[in-house]
């Protein structure tokens, strides 16, 4: 057995809300979870509203900050806070394209910016750098020169797809990244994320409440209820066998 | 008997180079008591109809159409006072995203009491307070809200997507509307929650006869008490047919694609890579001629330069000039 790609060890997270002067009280939002993730293996989180998977995405990503447990990548800590170490293994992608771009910067500079901060590459190279990325997800090296705005919602999802592979990571967590999509569209992006899996051996993490989407792409599932795992397995134990009444009704399984 | 009769409903504002179509000859039939689901991606024009037909027009915009009736009026005849007393009685209309509508500053229960009509109000002031509130409260019971006091007493933000919903369709149906145009109103949301949703609505038309006119991007999640369907791409319609007609046998290619790249339908291998349509959905400001689907679509050949006319087989409406299947004796 390989060591897993990433490992989450009693990872948790609470919030703490004042109820008076001296009094407090503490909510867990996400009680300690654990398990591993292979490489290349795709691995969905399905769950009601407030069940915690956009809270354990976010600190996959390293955007929250666990309250206990710790996040292994090949065996090495992932220290919260040290974003230069994540930044280059770890990429996320929002489910509202147009808002997790910044509008006042060409979409050029918004790609040369990673590479600029964690890269050793010379201002030639990184431009060449962003072309090919360009390339890679469908877009053409005109668009390094267009705004955000001038795209459509399809190709902006693109470069945001395009911004979490430049730096060549190791996982990708996508948080409900289909759900704004039109279907013509959603089917484009979800083809263009399997081919970027088979080239560059990527491991995705993603959040979905859509079943058919789940059952085509994921190798994993995870089910979270009320910050709880109810259940982790592969797509067909899951499906062919599933144990608790959540897991048959959020994959529609009888 | 239609209640709604749309004929080659056309929307045009003034481009750069000329005037540019955003919905081009638009037809649209509902029955009373029918539920009618209009299909299409963003950019298809279906929000503008929406609007149309409820007369909140941009004085930009270019409204003509052959039709537009309403029961007994003709609304496109009508002066603004007069189309607003008739669209204000008769019809009403739920949008995408409740909770953001909805005013963040008063809460549930004041919002909702202001939409009961004043003339149906019983006694003098402090009954007619009173019969507001038991008015406000059994509307929430009708959508299926049981526990009234707290809702009303919540802001909008505290409510969940679902309940949020159900307050927007409980205004919407305050009045007793004849109509209720339903424009996405369960996008982004869980499918447990869209079904709750569909139930409702499908209640309301069973229970009160109300005709639904459901806007929906996705061809594969429709409500399933559906009587038609009407496809639409960029402003003109594809095809219009019962659930059971567009779903087993579509005849334009734009049916079947939506039809093919969704997951819901058939057994496509685990990971293999979905049928698309190439390219993207035109914008408003470079919208080809012809058939508007011709640059996307596999079968294009010469003659779609020339918009296709609505054809007719059997109460199954297409507008290709190569259906899918061999079609003969339609008119």
């Amino acid at each position: 057995m390989t060591e897993p790609l990433l490992q989450i060890q009693q990872v948790s997270k609470s919030y703490y809300h004042k109820t008076g002067w001296f009094r407090g009280r503490r909510t867990l939002a996400l009680e300690p979870i654990s398990f591993a993730l292979q490489a290349g293996e795709t691995l969905a989180i399905m769950g009601e509203t407030g069940s915690g998977k956009s809270t354990l995405a976010k600190i996959i990503a390293g955007v929250e900050v666990p309250s206990s447990g710790q996040v292994l990548l090949r065996g090495e800590v992932l220290e919260p806070h040290n974003y230069r170490q994540r930044c280059k293994h770890i990429r996320m992608i929002f489910q509202d394209s147009l808002r997790s771009l910044n509008l006042q910067t060409s979409i050029g500079q918004q790609l040369l910016e990673p590479l600029r901060f964690n890269t050793a590459l010379d201002p030639q190279e990184q431009q060449q750098k962003v072309i090919a990325t360009l390339r890679q997800v469908g877009l053409l090296p005109e668009h390094f020169n267009f705004y955000p705005h001038m795209l459509s919602s399809g190709q902006q999802q693109r470069v945001c797809i395009a911004r979490a592979i430049i730096l060549e990571p190791q996982i990708i967590v996508a948080d409900e990244a289909f759900v704004a999509l039109d279907p013509s569209i959603r089917a484009q992006i979800i083809n263009l994320i399997l081919d970027l899996q088979e080239d560059m051996g990527i491991s995705f993490i993603f959040i979905s409440h859509s079943a058919e989407i789940v059952k085509h792409v994921a190798d994993k599932i995870l089910i979270m209820h009320h910050g709880k795992l109810v259940e982790f397995g592969t797509t067909e134990a899951l499906l062919s066998n599933p144990q608790q009444q959540l897991t048959k009704l959020l994959l529609g399984v009888e | 008997m239609n209640i709604l009769d749309i004929r080659n409903l056309t929307i045009e504002i003034d481009g750069d180079n000329g005037p540019i179509r955003l919905v081009d000859k638009l037809s649209l039939q509902i029955a009373e008591g029918e539920i009618h689901t209009l299909v299409g991606e963003s950019g298809s024009g279906k929000s503008l109809l929406a609007k149309a037909i409820l007369g909140f027009i941009n004085p930009r915009w270019r409204v003509t159409a052959d039709r537009l009736w309403w029961r007994h009026y003709d609304l496109l005849a009508l002066n603004p006072e007069q189309r607003r007393v008739v669209t204000g009685r008769d019809m009403a209309m739920i949008f995408q995203n409740p909770g953001s509508y909805l005013d963040p500053n008063a809460s549930i229960g004041a919002q909702l009491q202001e939409c009961i009509p004043s003339g149906d109000l019983k006694g003098l002031y402090l009954r007619r307070r009173a019969d507001r509130k038991t008015r406000a409260e059994r509307l929430l019971h009708r959508v299926g809200i049981k526990d009234h006091d707290a809702v009303m007493q919540a802001y909008p933000f505290e409510l969940s997507d679902g309940v949020a919903q159900k307050v927007s369709i409980a205004m919407a149906i305050a009045h007793n509307p004849k109509l209720l145009i339903a424009d996405e109103p369960t996008t982004a949301m869980e499918p447990q929650t869209r079904s709750q949703i569909y139930r409702l609505l499908s209640k309301l038309n069973a229970s009160q006869g109300m005709s639904v006119l459901m806007i929906t991007q996705d061809l594969t999640a429709i409500m399933p008490e559906t009587k038609r369907i009407s496809m639409v791409y960029c402003g003109q319609l594809m095809e219009v047919g019962t659930p059971q007609q567009l779903l087993e046998q579509p005849l334009h290619p734009y049916t079947e694609a939506m039809l093919s790249m969704s997951l819901a339908n058939h057994n496509t291998p685990v990971k293999t890579r979905l049928p698309t349509l190439g390219g993207s959905i035109p914008t408003m400001a470079n919208l080809p001629i012809g058939c508007r689907l011709g640059p996307r679509c596999q079968h294009a050949r010469r003659a779609c330069i020339d918009t296709p006319r609505l054809r007719k087989l059997k109460q199954h409406q297409f507008a290709c000039h190569y259906p899918l299947i061999e079609v003969k004796n339609y008119d």
